[in-house]
């Protein structure tokens, strides 16, 4: 008998139940971390339970108790304007990044890494950099009153809608290099030889990089949209740092995890309430994730 | 392509689930007998004294184990940061170690649970014990009894950097008493400075309603009433002080360095803080030496801790007596020469010289001045919850903004806490 016949023997031995003993350790966490907290989660909605006592079925008092929650319009309204903003500028800039790095050019290992450094750093501690930087008497405001363009200090961190936007460049600001590197390896799938026939045929750079660059990284593009609707609906670092934690004046600068959190922090946290929000902030994210699915296998 | 969408969905899902959390309880341990023998093992749980104060805690308890032959007692000591969730886990799955310290309003949720010894049943003349602050920080509406020790007891003093008041046309002999010579000499300190420095530099809070007079909740308890004319008329005082520049900007959110760093930076002149100056003499000892310590405006705030007793305990009677040893004028007495900045619970523990005497120092000022205010100080109502507080702040921050007017957004504040102490 040869090797690779008693290898393959050995191999038929094995149990029926072997390949469960290989995926039980991972199934077990997935069960006791993800499995039974999201179905005790979906139970908690639709009770009044608090870390101590309650727990009693309220029907959908909890969800009623939404319709009539401004402070979850503000943060409905706040995350999906992340989402219509950062979707097409995390879509899009990390992919002129990813052509601009991709060439082998002098320096270009030093913009690689400059690009990417931002990733790396916690969100908490970039977060309180660019709150010291935009605050009243911050390195931006002083530029802009030094340059004259402005009398007053622009309030960055207590307009709404300064703070959102300010929120929103920090979010950029922090993709650009994670998704750049994604581009990179895709765009290193798409055919070097493709560009090279569209520029003999006379096509200029801007033709090439919408008629084959960005064809050729399509898949990678959905992936990343995917990821970034995910990730904006779910923003909270940002806003929290920004915000000092407190949702800014009137709490409408909040997003829904904040909602979740302030909810459900404490001794008299609202757990009930909290298990709402999250279901709901758990639909929410699935119904983009399925458009965006549908709408990639139609184009197919 | 449909094998990365998979991967995309699946991705999505754990987020999404990951997201979501969930509780469960535990077992409930058979309780002991309140008058039994004073024997056998207990626990004791303190919040982040280690390592500091490690061998005055151990010193206590080798006392209690000399003088309770037969009790062998167990020192947990947890982390400052995520007590309340350590607390909670251990009291919802039937941990709760025998004596704990509890502030106010962490025992609250806890004596509503039965799970707190009320100490109407033990064995002390509460009254006669304990000063009346602290034992009515352990005393809830429509509850009935006392549901923790006071331990040791804390308050605001102002700081006053006087060399700042001097050259701003101020006279530190003349300090503010109340908000409104406050704001009247942050316009003066503005003006002369040219706006580089500030007076004021925090926005107001609860605390500062309650300081004011204002009832926080009805007399029964059951329902929030702070959107009253007097605390319209103080939020519209700091609304008009914001207006006209005499704080930061960046106090609505909270995102700027915070008063007492302020102070500390020499970019404000005055702060609040405990009657503890070591972190400031650390600091910054220039500024410690220059500072002009005051009495806290209005009442005071009073911070309590006290050690609550776990109904449940195996060894109730070794339980209630480790928490009156802990707490007794001697302990007591000992622990706050150890703790500048904190105050003993205990009447016997008021007269004594160490926290009357006055040396002339910034530190022994700031030590007398607090014991004083100690006989006024009143606790935070420990019924607003973490969410309340957060809604509270919101909302005043906005009228404070000029986005609401006051009324409308205590209106809003009193509304939305009271929909979260009804659910």
């Amino acid at each position: 008998m040869t090797d690779t016949k008693r290898t393959i023997s050995r191999v038929r031995e094995h149990k029926w139940f072997t390949p469960w003993l290989l995926v039980a350790p991972a199934t077990l966490w997935l069960c006791v971390f993800n499995l039974y907290p999201a179905m005790n989660t979906v139970y908690m909605a639709f009770t009044n339970k608090k870390p101590l006592g309650g727990g009693e079925f309220v029907g959908l008092a909890n969800f009623e108790r939404m319709l009539d929650d401004d402070q979850l319009l503000y943060a409905l309204t706040n995350s999906v304007l992340y989402m219509l903003v950062c979707v097409p500028l995390l879509t899009m800039l990390p992919l002129l990044l990813a052509v601009l790095v991709e060439k082998k050019l002098p320096g270009l290992t030093f913009l690689r890494v400059a690009f990417y450094t931002p990733v790396v750093a916690s969100a908490v501690v970039v977060a309180l950099i660019w709150n010291w930087m935009l605050d009243d008497r911050g390195a931006i405001n002083a530029i802009l009153q030094a340059l004259k363009v402005v009398q007053e200090p622009l309030p960055f961190l207590t307009d709404r809608w300064l703070l959102l936007f300010s929120a929103i460049s920090l979010t950029v600001w922090k993709g650009l290099g994670y998704y750049m590197i994604i581009y990179l390896s895709a765009l290193g799938n798409v055919g070097r030889e493709l560009h090279e026939a569209a520029a003999v045929d006379g096509a200029g750079p801007v033709r090439r990089f919408w008629s084959i660059t960005v064809p050729g990284v399509r898949g990678t593009m959905l992936l990343i949209t995917i990821l970034i609707t995910v990730s904006s609906l779910r923003v909270f670092s940002e806003l929290f740092v920004m915000t000092g934690g407190t949702g800014g004046p009137g709490g409408r600068v909040s997003s829904v995890v904040m909602l979740i959190q302030m909810y459900s922090t404490g001794f008299t946290g609202h757990l009930g309430y909290a298990s709402a929000l999250s279901l709901l902030l758990f639909v929410l994210t699935l119904v983009p994730m399925v458009l965006l699915a549908r709408l990639n296998r139609k184009d197919a | 392509m449909s094998a990365r969408r998979l991967v995309g969905v699946a991705a999505g899902l754990a987020m999404g689930l990951t997201a979501m959390t969930g509780c469960g309880a535990g077992d409930e341990p058979s309780a002991g007998d309140l008058g039994g023998k004073i024997e056998g093992k207990v626990s004791i749980q303190t919040w982040a004294l280690k390592p500091k104060f490690t061998d005055y805690v151990e010193g206590v308890i080798a006392d209690f184990e000399k003088e309770n032959p037969g009790v062998e007692v167990t020192w947990l000591d947890q982390p400052g940061d995520g007590y309340d969730q350590k607390v909670l886990t251990q009291a919802s799955s039937g941990d709760l170690p025998d004596v704990t310290n509890l502030p106010p309003d962490f025992a609250l949720p806890l004596a509503q649970q039965d799970q707190l010894l009320d100490l109407e049943d033990a064995d002390v003349d509460l009254e006669k014990t304990y000063v009346e602050g602290g034992l009515q920080g352990y005393r809830y509406d429509g509850l009935d009894g006392t549901y923790g020790y006071p331990w040791y007891l804390g308050t605001d003093v102002n700081y006053w950097n006087k060399d700042m008041l001097t050259k701003n046309g101020l006279d530190p002999a003349n300090l503010p008493t109340d908000l409104d010579s406050l704001i009247e000499q942050a316009r003066t300190l503005k003006e002369k400075s040219g706006g580089k420095v500030y007076l004021m530099t925090r926005k107001p809070g609860l605390n500062d309603l309650q300081q004011a007079d204002v009832p926080i909740f009805d007399e029964d308890g059951t329902e929030l009433t702070f959107n009253t004319p007097e605390a319209v008329e103080l939020v519209q005082k700091y609304a008009d002080a914001y207006a006209d520049g005499l704080l930061p900007k960046d106090i609505l959110t909270d995102t700027f360095q915070g008063n007492a760093e302020l102070y500390n930076q020499e970019k404000a002149a005055w702060t609040t803080g405990s009657a503890n100056i070591s972190g400031l003499e650390e600091a910054n000892p220039a500024l410690a030496k220059g500072t002009e310590i005051s009495a806290a405006f209005g009442d005071g705030p009073l911070y309590v801790q006290g050690l609550s007793v776990n109904a449940k305990s195996k060894n109730l009677a070794a339980a209630n007596a480790l928490a009156q040893f802990v707490t007794n004028p001697d302990n007591q007495r000992e622990f706050a020469k150890l703790a500048p900045g904190v105050y003993p619970s205990t009447i016997a523990s008021q007269e004594d010289p160490y926290f009357t005497e006055d040396d002339g120092s910034v530190a022994a000022k700031a030590k007398v001045t607090g014991l004083k205010t100690l006989t006024t100080a009143i606790p935070n109502n420990p019924k607003v919850s973490p969410a309340m507080s957060t809604i509270i702040d919101q909302q005043i921050a906005l009228a404070i903004s000029g986005d609401a007017t006051p009324q409308e957004a205590l209106d809003k504040a009193v509304e939305e806490c009271n929909k979260l102490l009804t659910q």
